[in-house]
């Protein structure tokens, strides 16, 4: 049944699923018999940002005979943990977290094993759209997991209750749209920016930037929003004054990210979150037992300057820390997960079942093909076309390894703006003193 | 054997029995806190150890290799404006922290010595807050000072105090640090007022009967009588809320995420260790903070504890 279903997939999928079918045909060696039978009985830890698919690790288990311990860690907590270990020399986990912000800083750390040897990089560009965050100079750092990427939701129930017909295009519209809302008392504030410093803050300002049209950092790493018709000075100063003027809630100067997206805009304190996460739809909004405006929110294309701007990516890859202690079964274990039918199915290809909670998006494109077929997902069609036809990388030469720097600069002085404890450009001339500041 | 042989033969081996003896008994106290002193060692020591070691070599992940810096860590920590801010900042938790703490616990403490119906219970919920983690008291009182639906902006307006809800923790540094502190107040005022509560069950009523009777006033009592008398309990409370307030984290981490309008010296140290992936520069820090604590601690128990006898 597994494998008919992966055939059928790979014929629907013409060229590119040459890619993946070369990913494929190395996971099926993993479920050879000579490789299996070495692996059989072998346990793995897995440290992942992610719940447990527990029906699906027990169908790995079944296929491969390799326990798997997985170790469902709170995002930031899990950067600690995997840092303390390097930092020790110690194991604790045989597959981990690879968040597209640390590709950077592993490459430069060698935390993590190179993976190019497992999983070849012509198949890897070809068969997954976000494969260059994890390739560093010819290095494969991490395979992707998901396919997540920044996206704007609106609540078109709102929308429409202040008599917009259509979804806006331009940022110009979008804002307009917002004050529209508002000013029909529909939604009080109705613009979702989580102001907490904290990294959520970071991202929404890159993905502000690029819908201006512009990066906050060029190929070599030199600050691109310095100047204040730059986009991402423009950027900024928009953020700042949207929560100034009243468009965004007063309360979101303390909100993180997950905080505004489930206090805010799922309970319809919000109209619209401008860079939300592609699968919030499915995974928040359309869950009764935490919404108040299920079936209301949908994707949208994201307004820019001129036109439909880019969405930015963000996913999360996994792969095998130095000091792990089963290597050949972790990359099995990887294999495993990269399988188009198990990444679709995580996403609810294959109903509720076998899916990752808050996972965004299959991260290959055979994947992607499975979630849209299936009819199951919300959106589905509308975030595989963003991905295909807007989708960029936050950064073109990847993340810096001084990322964590960098975004910490980013958002407490974005928050310190909003506070009003500095202005839009203190901040701004704050944030590139700090990329001066980090060697290049 | 005369009498007088055997007299000494006795006495001798009394001795030796009695420096047997004596040998034992020094040795029986030593043997039993060993254990703890190897899982102290182990656990803290050790790591203290290592951390001053490390405050000294250039240790960043980014920019290997490793190699003895001197002072170059602490010099480059000093010259980092968030980090003199966090400074700043935990000089106010500790402040705000051991004057509530303490404050706070002498109340409650006087509060308990009564006997009342239901003490016993009283006692038990007080302990709570001392029992949970700081991060889930964040997470709570998150929730309380939410500036959209939290327990305290309703209160507050339903009591007309406030006209509209405001924002708690994040505008403005000292009564963002002020709100963050009260949760850390909560958690630690318990133990403070069981130390207060030990120290006052131990004065003999004698004194406050023989106050009575010379026609000294409640007030009189407590200042000549009771604060005397609690000096030892109230040193270590004080120590505690030092301790605590000088090495907050989880409630600044929870409540504050990373603005440094209220980062504490602990939040710093995280960010730079695990964030900036500068070790060396994390563990300087970390050993500024464990110095500090122990001066600060050392000079309030030499200016509060007294030896009380009765």
């Amino acid at each position: 049944m597994k494998v008919s279903k992966r055939v059928a997939t790979l014929a629907t999928m013409g060229v590119v699923g040459l890619g993946v079918a070369a990913a494929s045909s190395s996971a099926n060696t993993v479920h050879g018999t000579a490789a299996a039978s070495s692996l059989k009985g072998q346990t793995i830890n897995v440290a992942i940002a992610y719940p447990a698919p527990k029906a699906m690790l027990a169908k790995f288990t079944a296929q491969t005979g390799i326990k798997v311990n997985w170790d469902y860690v709170q995002w930031d907590n899990l950067q600690t943990k995997i840092a303390s270990a390097a930092e020790a020399h110690s194991y604790f986990a045989d597959v981990a977290d690879v968040d597209w912000s640390k590709v950077g800083e592993y490459y430069a750390t060698k935390w993590f094993l190179p993976l190019q040897s497992y999983f070849p990089i012509a198949s890897v560009k070809s068969a997954y759209p976000q494969a260059t965050s994890f390739i560093r100079d010819n290095e494969l750092v991490g395979m992707p997991m998901d396919g997540s990427l920044l996206v704007t939701t609106v609540n078109e129930k709102d929308f429409k209750a202040a008599g917009i017909k259509s979804n806006p295009t331009t940022l110009t519209q979008y804002e307009s749209d917002l004050k529209a809302v508002q000013a029909k008392g529909i939604v009080k504030s109705p613009l979702d920016i989580p102001f907490a410093a904290a990294e959520g803050l970071s991202t929404y300002w890159y993905e502000m930037t690029a819908a201006f049209g512009g990066q906050v950092l060029s190929s070599t790493y030199a600050p691109e929003f310095t100047s204040p018709s730059s986009p991402g000075y423009k950027a900024m100063a928009w953020m700042v004054a949207a929560y100034k003027s009243g468009l965004v809630p007063k309360a979101n100067l303390e909100d993180q990210d997950y905080q505004a997206l489930e206090a805010d805009q799922a309970h319809n304190l919000t109209a619209s979150v401008f860079s939300d996460y592609s699968g919030d739809v499915g995974t928040i909004y359309n869950v009764a037992s935490e919404s108040k405006v299920v079936g209301d929110v949908d994707y949208i294309p994201t307004p820019g300057a001129s036109g439909v701007g880019y969405n930015l990516g963000n996913p999360d890859g996994i792969g095998i820390p130095t000091e792990a202690k089963h290597v050949p079964a972790a990359v099995a274990f990887i294999k495993w997960m990269e399988e188009p039918a198990n990444q679709g199915a995580f996403a609810g290809a294959d109903g509720p079942k076998d899916v990752i909670q808050t996972f965004p998006l299959p991260s290959n494109r055979g994947g992607l093909a499975d979630l849209v077929k299936s009819g199951k997902v919300p959106g589905a069609a509308t975030l595989e076309s963003l991905l295909e036809n807007h989708a960029r990388a936050i950064f073109p030469a990847g993340a810096p390894p001084w990322y964590s720097q960098f975004s910490n600069a980013v958002y407490t002085n974005i928050h310190a703006a909003a506070a009003g404890s500095e202005t839009v450009a203190a901040a701004i001339k704050s944030i590139a003193s700090t990329v001066k500041g980090l060697d290049n | 054997m005369s009498a007088l042989r055997r007299r000494a033969e006795r006495a001798k081996t009394g001795r030796s029995q009695a420096i047997r003896r004596g040998r034992g008994e020094t040795a029986l106290p030593y043997a039993m806190v060993a254990p703890l002193l190897v899982f102290i060692g182990a656990l803290a020591l050790y790591p203290t150890v290592l951390t001053a070691y490390g405050a000294f070599v250039h240790n960043d992940a980014l920019d290997p290799p490793n190699h003895f810096t001197g002072f170059g860590n602490f010099q480059s920590v000093f010259s980092n404006s968030q980090v003199r801010q966090s400074f700043e900042n935990t000089g106010l938790y500790v402040v705000f922290g051991v004057l509530l703490s303490v404050g706070l616990g002498i109340f409650f403490g006087l509060l308990l010595q009564r006997r009342f119906r239901g003490r016993g219970i009283v006692l038990a919920l007080m302990v709570l807050p001392w029992a949970l983690p700081g991060v889930v008291e964040g997470v709570i009182w998150s929730w309380i000072y939410d500036p959209t639906f939290g327990v305290l902006n309703s209160t507050l307006k339903s009591a007309h105090v406030i006209s509209t809800y405001q924002l708690w923790v994040g505008t403005h540094q000292i009564e963002s640090i002020f709100f963050i502190s009260l949760v850390q107040v909560w958690q630690i005022t318990p133990l403070a007022a069981i130390l207060v509560l030990a120290s006052l069950q131990a004065i003999p009523s004698e004194l406050y009967e023989a106050a009575n009777v010379d026609g000294a006033t409640t007030w009189q009592q407590i200042k000549r009588i009771t604060l005397p008398l609690i000096r030892p309990g109230l040193a270590i409370a004080v120590v505690e809320g030092l301790v605590m307030s000088l090495n907050i984290f989880d409630q600044v981490y929870v409540l504050n995420a990373g603005a440094t309008t209220a980062s504490s010296l602990m939040s710093e140290t995280y960010q730079i260790a695990f964030g900036n992936l500068n070790f060396g520069q994390g563990y300087a820090l970390s050993l500024l903070a464990t110095v500090t604590t122990i001066a600060l601690s050392l000079l309030a128990v030499k200016l509060i504890y007294r030896r009380v006898e009765f």
